[in-house]
């Protein structure tokens, strides 16, 4: 495994980097290098093309106006971008970075900004805001962080992360009781023995279809969550060399058991405003 | 004074004082009144014939209205203000109902008011100040007012609400060009650090990142009041060209800009009759406020608490720290709802945590596992964390620490049995 170095695209890491985004590279980082990979990380301001040589690809998020001022740089790197999706390398797309890289996404004033084209998604910002603790089952078990939008994603009939089990989710849910807050009302309702968590309807979170990923899980999302981390890095790693991803070192083996237990206690009793 | 308002007083101050008997419920008598009486707040502090500073921003709110109501009183001024942390409307109607007489008038000369940044539109709208202090914009509680850019808006309204002086810090990145922004006409004047200080802190005065263009840089105005050196617990103020040497409630450079941020408000208030030696005698009587750079005695032992109110300001109160704390105790919890920013922290001034706890105490303890930031114990039971912590070998240094958000801060020293509880009345 020497000679393999893993490189990781981070774009717009300054303008979408609230929030302890950046952490998701981090972690990514660590838990590569910790197992003896070696990581190269380029950070891609606006204005700049996208590499040819990219393993994998994370965007972050910000507040609308960051968004705003990120979406001028979008058009430039969307044929690369598309390019690399094609490709198979994995993506992580958080938040308005997660927006920026759909189709498009429409501000509160009806402009509507056009995406880079890689998510097949679209994003309207609008409604009520929804702020809370955010879980979710998805094919690697569940998933927890912190939910924080003020829009939907219509992410059309391809396959989300997982069910929302605590909080709102891509859409505004439909059907009786199925408002961000009557969901929080009944997954929070009685003692903590034997409550039911599940959301009173379908409410489904983010995008994953191949190599795809999109979210609004912040925490950052990683951090919370290192199987959705070590799935990446295992994706990339068999692209790139057809090579697995060696076992987690004692390190990440404490750190894992560290947000398993994060885990446990958000999803144990969520909260939001 | 109209009925309602008469009946206000007298009920709520009825209430402050069973309140005080059970020991805290600091904002009932305050909540009660403005039931009561809606106008109660027009209908007192709007009588005090120098009218109402408005002092607001991310951080060191407290700290600065406390250092403003001191100079001001140095100066012979009587001045009626808000207990730090009691900044939202109930709040600071029940700092009323603890000083007004059942005539409704309150014995004071100017009020300098705490606002909310999240209130501040409303009850600048209420009291209608003549003066307004903004200290800084920084990434705080996104739970809470989700973008920067709210807060800002916001805190332009309260600007805007000023009618004779407003005082703006020139090395925040928002709030250096922020008159421009604004209708209306008054005196505007800045505070800020000479760019030596500025450069030389290891975040700036970490100032929320800005993303429109062609706006005027943080630091390109010219100050009435500059910090110009920071040591351990003191600061040298340059005002008028004279250099005066002023006591800080803790270390760091963003004390010594609240100490410039209030003198230069005071100057603004005070105009000819402004004096700069008053300034080292109003600070240097000061006492901290509650959890902001504060020392608690417990038995023969001091603690130090170190709050973590928003990535701000744990970042520069890490950064104030001359070596890494030989015994730390962090507890966070639902007051802090999201923590993705511990991701965003420089956490290098630590170099080991001993115990944690608190409802986000897991989230924080995979965070110093991924900076490689040793971690003694984890227990969500903050009793049982205390004991444990309170029971280590004294420290070499004399000095335990604790890194606390705002709602264990004032929950742990209640257990501590500190019991004067903030935003409650004098």
């Amino acid at each position: 495994m020497s000679d393999l170095t893993l490189r990781i695209l981070h774009l717009f890491p300054r303008t979408l980097g609230m929030n302890g985004e950046s952490g998701n590279v981090d972690i990514l980082r660590r838990r590569a290098s910790s197992r003896g990979i070696a990581v190269e990380i380029t950070r891609l301001e606006p204005g700049v093309a996208v590499p040819l040589q990219v393993d994998l690809v994370f965007i972050g998020s910000g507040p609308v106006s960051a968004e705003v001022q990120a979406h001028p740089g979008v058009a430039d790197v969307a044929p690369g971008l598309r390019l690399l999706a094609q490709q198979g390398v994995p993506f992580l797309a958080v938040g308005a970075g997660f927006q920026l890289l759909g189709e498009t996404v429409t501000l509160a004033d009806g402009t509507v900004l056009a995406g880079a084209g890689v998510f097949p998604v679209r994003t309207v910002i609008a409604g009520e805001r929804v702020v809370g603790d955010f879980v979710v089952e998805s094919r690697l078990g569940t998933l927890v962080g912190f939910e924080n939008r003020g829009s939907y994603i219509d992410i059309g009939d391809a396959a989300p992360i997982g069910h929302v089990v605590y909080g709102r989710g891509n859409l505004a849910a439909s059907g009786p009781g199925a408002g961000a807050s009557a969901a929080a009302a009944a997954a929070s309702d009685g003692s903590s023995t034997g409550a039911t968590l599940v959301a009173p309807d379908a409410r489904v979170e983010g995008f994953w279809v191949d190599n795809l990923i999109g979210t609004h899980l912040h925490g950052p999302v990683l951090a919370n969550n290192p199987a959705l981390a070590d799935w990446l890095l295992e994706t990339a790693l068999a692209r790139r060399a057809s090579t697995a991803l060696p076992p987690a070192t004692p390190d990440l083996v404490e750190i894992d058991r560290r947000a398993a237990e994060a885990r446990a206690t958000i999803a144990a009793a969520p909260l939001s405003e | 004074m109209g009925f309602r308002t008469a009946t206000a007083i007298l009920v709520g101050r009825a209430v402050r004082v069973a309140a005080r008997l059970r020991g805290g419920g600091s904002a009932i008598p305050g909540t009660i009144a403005l039931k009561i009486a809606p106008t109660f707040l027009e209908d007192t502090i709007s009588r005090i014939p120098l009218g109402v500073v408005a002092v607001s921003g991310s951080n060191g709110k407290s700290t600065t209205t406390n250092m403003l109501a001191a100079i001001l009183r140095e100066h012979g001024l009587k001045v009626f203000t808000n207990p730090s942390g009691g900044n939202l409307p109930q709040g600071i109607a029940s700092a009323v109902l603890a000083s007004v007489s059942v005539t409704g008038v309150l014995d004071a000369d100017i009020a300098i008011l705490e606002v909310d940044e999240g209130y501040g539109p409303k009850i600048t709208k209420m009291l209608k100040p003549t003066t307004v202090l903004l200290l800084n914009i920084q990434i705080d509680q996104l739970n809470r007012y989700h973008e920067p850019d709210r807060v800002v808006r916001m805190l332009e309204q309260v600007a805007g609400s000023s009618t004779r002086a407003l005082i703006l810090n020139r090395d925040d990145n928002h709030l250096v060009d922020l008159d421009k922004r604004l209708p209306g006409t008054r005196e505007v004047t800045f505070f800020g650090a000479s760019p030596e200080l500025i450069s030389g802190a290891a975040h700036g005065v970490a100032s929320a990142d800005r993303f429109d263009e062609g706006h005027i840089d943080a630091g390109a105005r010219e100050a009435e009041v500059t910090v110009t050196d920071v040591g351990d617990l003191q600061a040298v103020l340059a005002i008028d060209g004279r250099d005066v040497a002023v006591r800080l409630p803790a270390r760091g450079l963003h004390y010594a800009l609240d100490a410039a941020g209030a003198t230069a408000t005071a100057k603004a208030i005070l105009g000819d009759t402004f004096r700069p030696g008053l300034v080292t005698a109003a600070l240097g009587g000061l006492s901290t406020v509650y959890g902001r750079g504060e020392l608690l005695q417990v038995g023969d032992e001091s603690i130090e608490i170190i709050m973590m109110k928003n990535p701000a300001s744990l970042q520069l109160n890490l950064d104030s720290l001359q070596s890494a704390p030989e015994q730390v105790f962090m507890a966070v919890d639902e007051g802090t709802p999201d923590p993705s920013w511990i991701y965003d922290i420089d956490l290098s001034n630590l170099d080991h945590i001993d115990v944690i706890t608190g409802s986000k105490a897991w989230q924080f303890a995979t965070r110093f596992g991924y900076a490689d930031i040793p971690v003694g114990t984890v227990d969500l039971d903050v009793r049982e964390a205390l004991k444990l912590f309170l029971a280590l070998p004294r420290p070499t240094m004399g000095r335990k620490t604790m890194i606390l958000n705002y709602e264990q801060m004032m929950s742990i020293r209640k257990i501590l049995g500190f019991k004067e509880l903030e935003g409650g009345g004098q």
